[in-house]
């Protein structure tokens, strides 16, 4: 290992401390060991103002926090996820008597113990590599957000504490006033995860906008450092992409389990399963681009060359990658509730085949425009023959005006797949129900409409109208749309009558891989966004602040991040198979002595016979 | 071999070994991994097919010391730690702008002597204001402006007064700061520096524009400027 002060790092970026647990510490302290006791003859010698180390030989300090950094950022949003996704479940299981709803969310806390305890392991890790490979800053970051630390120490002992009472009191708390108390205790793990999640939030963002700090008491100084700019959007963002993080894994779950099943009550089941995962990550991801758009606006706002670096630097490539990957996942979404309406209500399918064929054609066509660059890949002599790198025709596409409009169409086309399956299989018997659907259709065709109308004007007029005024318009019409078609679908329902019952466990195995593919995508995002908002951040630890003067101070090209985010990637879904694995090992041997395996979910049936 | 081609190459080996696994393991799980490599696989190759840009930090500005032969070239200095070290662009700006959070600094040389300059810098809570927006007596609206000579941005004295003879510069006024003044490594700061001689253009407290601030301290010529968008001066 060597010291010297001109030594590596960039990467702080993705340095989400989330981990400072006491069980991480605890466990690494005996882990890291034995190399610290390699390293000491180095840092015995250090003096005490060295910037850098690095292990070159592992692959330099950069890739490896990288690594880490990233795995325990995704097992964070996993652990933050999956309580909001097993209390909404709880929420539904009790609201609706439906024991199933219960079981699956019992199920995914029980999963909540081993991956805590692996996310704080990583956590830990990422602190001992943090404090060796960048002592000069995480000083500062000490110096500034000590009295944050302390507060992030004791929310994390009240969510482990929290969680121990919410896991193994379930089934002591399953009655009466109990029950409720046991749902309090759901929202309040979700409630100490919240901050647990904003706080590692303020320090990451602080590097991304800081902001100067006037001398003070050391809690002013860190509350005025944790208010910067770009830690709201980026906590909404977060705390969304989570619950779409929770939902689609929990549904990847389901597909493989379900590709796996051997009895048709277990496909019956972990069908139901994938379901719940696709509603919930869907749920979450719709709203998710205006929760994206809220960040880039306020970084823009907070530093216009940072926002240009993004949009128009060298990373604007990305978001070409990143359409790719959020197209994929639209299309993914919709495919699955495409194959449940067409596979688990039967008959459906002639119905529905051309909607489906529509909106189909529609998400594609806004991919294309979504992923169509602003300037192509052309040699000089292309561009010469092209008059300039933008394609006579295509280059229209490329500015934002048309991908904000294409972005909110797929979003439109998601929600009414969502809606289509909702109402499939049902007879509205409301005697306003003729009212109602033409209500929708007009509030749906009107909205559609004026999103483009909004995205062709956007064209003739400043950009800044464009962004502050119709890219806004377009996003609350969306939202609109939503809130008006959503509640109208619920109560056109509840009088409605079931023609055709739904039919579970009929899925051929492409949903089952659909399912994956979703899990996989959204991950890759996380990476890919990860990678950004660091990048972003150029040649700078802290923005403007402290500048990185290590040897990595520069930001790799994407198709060398790109091989990052895909090792991160299979080894986060590695872990969490692993970490799924060794949860549901108990349920297999109760099924090995002839129990019904202790799946989440359970059908209904076995719901029934339990019940009495 | 270039890292790109070394990348792709890897890259379809992953698919190439995701494939392999459908085609000759039944078993699903495994069937589920190969899947996922080919996924991560593809994506890597069209991560490769994209132009391939990294971003190269710029060389580090050092103030050198030898380097300052006018008041020009203190200026120029002074520049680039505006937008750097100084980290004064991240709140003020200069000409109006919608997202800078304290006073715009355009003409700032113009409109305030050198000496308070240098004390704003140094000493912002020197002279407070009051903030009438609200019922009852008025309060303290202390400056957010950090001491920049300490920590965390800590500009030295030479830094500083370059500062000056940029915002000076900028304003179109004549820089008022000498090379003199530049003190090097291991002299010990004149006492010019911090608590400098009124320069030739500097204007006499009579002259100044001070209108009303609570002085908290004697801290020298006084001028004006609105440290606090909305702030009330008394």
């Amino acid at each position: 290992m060597r010291n010297h002060e001109a030594l590596q790092g960039q990467d702080p970026g993705r340095l989400n401390l989330w981990g400072l647990s006491v069980v991480g510490l605890a466990l690494l302290a005996g882990l890291l060991g034995v190399p610290v006791a390699g390293w000491a003859e180095d840092a015995a010698s250090a003096s005490a103002a060295v910037s850098y180390r690095d292990i070159p030989q592992l692959g330099g300090s950069r890739n490896i926090i990288w690594v880490v950094a990233q795995l325990h950022l995704l097992l964070a949003g996993f652990v933050l996820g999956v309580p909001i996704f097993a209390w909404l479940c709880e929420i539904v299981g009790w609201k609706t008597g439906e024991k199933r709803y219960d079981k699956l969310a019992k199920e995914f806390t029980k999963l909540l113990t081993s991956s805590y305890a692996t996310t704080a392991l990583f956590g830990g890790i990422l602190l001992f590599l943090l404090i060796s490979f960048y002592p000069k800053l995480m000083t500062y970051l000490t110096d500034i957000f000590f009295p944050s630390f302390i507060a992030y120490c004791g929310l994390f002992l009240l969510e482990t504490a929290t969680l121990y009472l919410y896991w193994y009191g379930w089934d002591v708390m399953q009655e009466g006033r109990a029950k409720v108390f046991h749902l309090f205790l759901g929202f309040l793990l979700n409630f100490f995860a919240f901050f647990i999640m904003v706080i590692p939030n303020s320090w990451a963002t602080f590097q991304a906008s800081p902001v100067v700090i006037a001398e003070g008491s050391n809690v002013a100084r860190a509350w005025a450092a944790t208010w910067n700019p770009t830690w709201w959007p980026v906590n909404i963002h977060r705390l969304i992409a989570n619950v779409v993080l929770g939902g689609y894994i929990c549904g990847a779950y389901a597909g493989v389990r379900y590709l796996s099943a051997k009895s048709a009550e277990e496909r019956e089941h972990y069908d139901w399963m994938g379901y719940v995962g696709n509603f919930i990550g869907v749920f979450g991801l719709l709203p998710l681009p205006f929760a994206g758009y809220w960040l880039m606006r306020e970084i823009y706002q907070y530093n216009q060359q940072m926002g240009i670096t993004l949009m128009g630097g060298f990373l604007s490539w990305l978001f070409i990658l990143q359409a790719m990957l959020i197209g994929v996942l639209f299309l993914g979404s919709n495919y699955y509730f495409w194959l449940g309406i067409t596979h688990r209500i039967p008959g459906a399918e002639a119905k529905y085949k051309k909607p489906i064929m529509a909106m189909l054609v529609i998400l594609l066509l806004c991919l294309g425009v979504w992923m169509t660059p602003h300037s192509l890949v052309a040699s000089l002599e292309e561009a010469r023959k092209l008059g300039g790198t933008h394609h006579p025709l295509l280059g229209v596409f490329g500015v934002m005006s048309a991908k904000m409009t294409v972005a909110n169409l797929m979003i439109l086309v998601t929600f009414m797949s969502f809606i289509m399956y909702w109402r499939a299989g049902k007879e509205e018997t409301a005697t306003w129900a003729k009212l109602a659907r033409a209500v929708m259709s007009g509030v749906l065709g009107v909205a559609a409409i004026v999103v483009i109308v909004l995205g062709v004007w956007g064209y003739f007029v400043p950009a800044i109208v464009r962004i502050n005024y119709f890219s806004v318009a377009q996003v609350l019409i969306v939202i609109f749309v939503m809130l008006t078609i959503t509640p109208l679908t619920a109560l056109l329902l509840r009088s409605a009558r079931t023609t055709t019952e739904m039919i579970w466990g009929r899925m051929p195995p492409r949903a089952g891989y659909a399912l994956v593919l979703n899990a996989v995508m959204v991950i890759l995002l996380m990476t890919l966004m990860g990678y950004a908002r660091s990048s972003s951040r150029v040649h700078w630890h802290i923005y403007g602040v402290m500048r990185d003067n290590s040897e990595y101070a520069y930001s790799p090209a994407l198709g060398y991040a790109a091989a990052f985010m895909s090792l991160n990637t299979f080894l986060f879904c590695m872990l969490v198979a692993f970490i799924f694995w060794v949860a549901t090992m108990g349920d297999k041997a109760k099924a090995g002595h002839g129990a019904m395996p202790a799946m989440a979910g359970g059908s209904p049936e076995l719901d029934r016979s339990k019940a009495h | 071999m270039s890292e790109v081609a070394l990348l792709q190459l890897l890259g379809l080996g992953v698919i190439g070994v995701g494939v392999l696994i459908l085609l000759f393991i039944q078993s699903r799980f495994p069937r589920v991994i190969g899947f996922v490599m080919i996924v991560l696989g593809i994506f890597s190759l069209v991560a490769l097919s994209v132009p391939q840009m990294a971003s190269l930090p710029p060389a580090e500005e050092k103030f050198d010391v030898a380097s300052i032969k006018t008041a020009n070239d203190m200026a120029v200095i002074g520049q680039k730690i505006f937008f750097s070290k100084g980290q004064c662009a991240l709140c003020h700006s200069i000409g109006p702008s919608e997202s800078a959070r304290c006073p715009d600094l355009k003409g700032i040389g113009a409109k305030l002597s050198r000496e308070f300059i240098y004390e704003s810098l140094t000493q912002p809570q020197a002279y407070i204001y009051l903030d009438y927006r609200h019922e009852g007596p008025p309060k303290d609206y202390p400056a957010r402006m950090p001491h920049i000579n300490k920590n965390p941005i800590g500009l030295t004295n030479n830094e500083i007064l370059s500062v000056i003879a940029f915002l000076q510069q900028m304003s179109g006024e004549p820089i008022t700061i000498s090379p003199s003044e530049i003190t090097m490594p291991g002299q010990p700061v004149p006492v010019s520096a911090t608590a400098p001689a009124r320069g030739p253009s500097s204007p006499s407290p009579a002259k100044s524009k001070a209108k009303g601030k609570t002085k908290k301290a004697d801290m020298g010529t006084a001028g004006l400027v609105a440290m606090v968008p909305g702030a009330i001066v008394q």
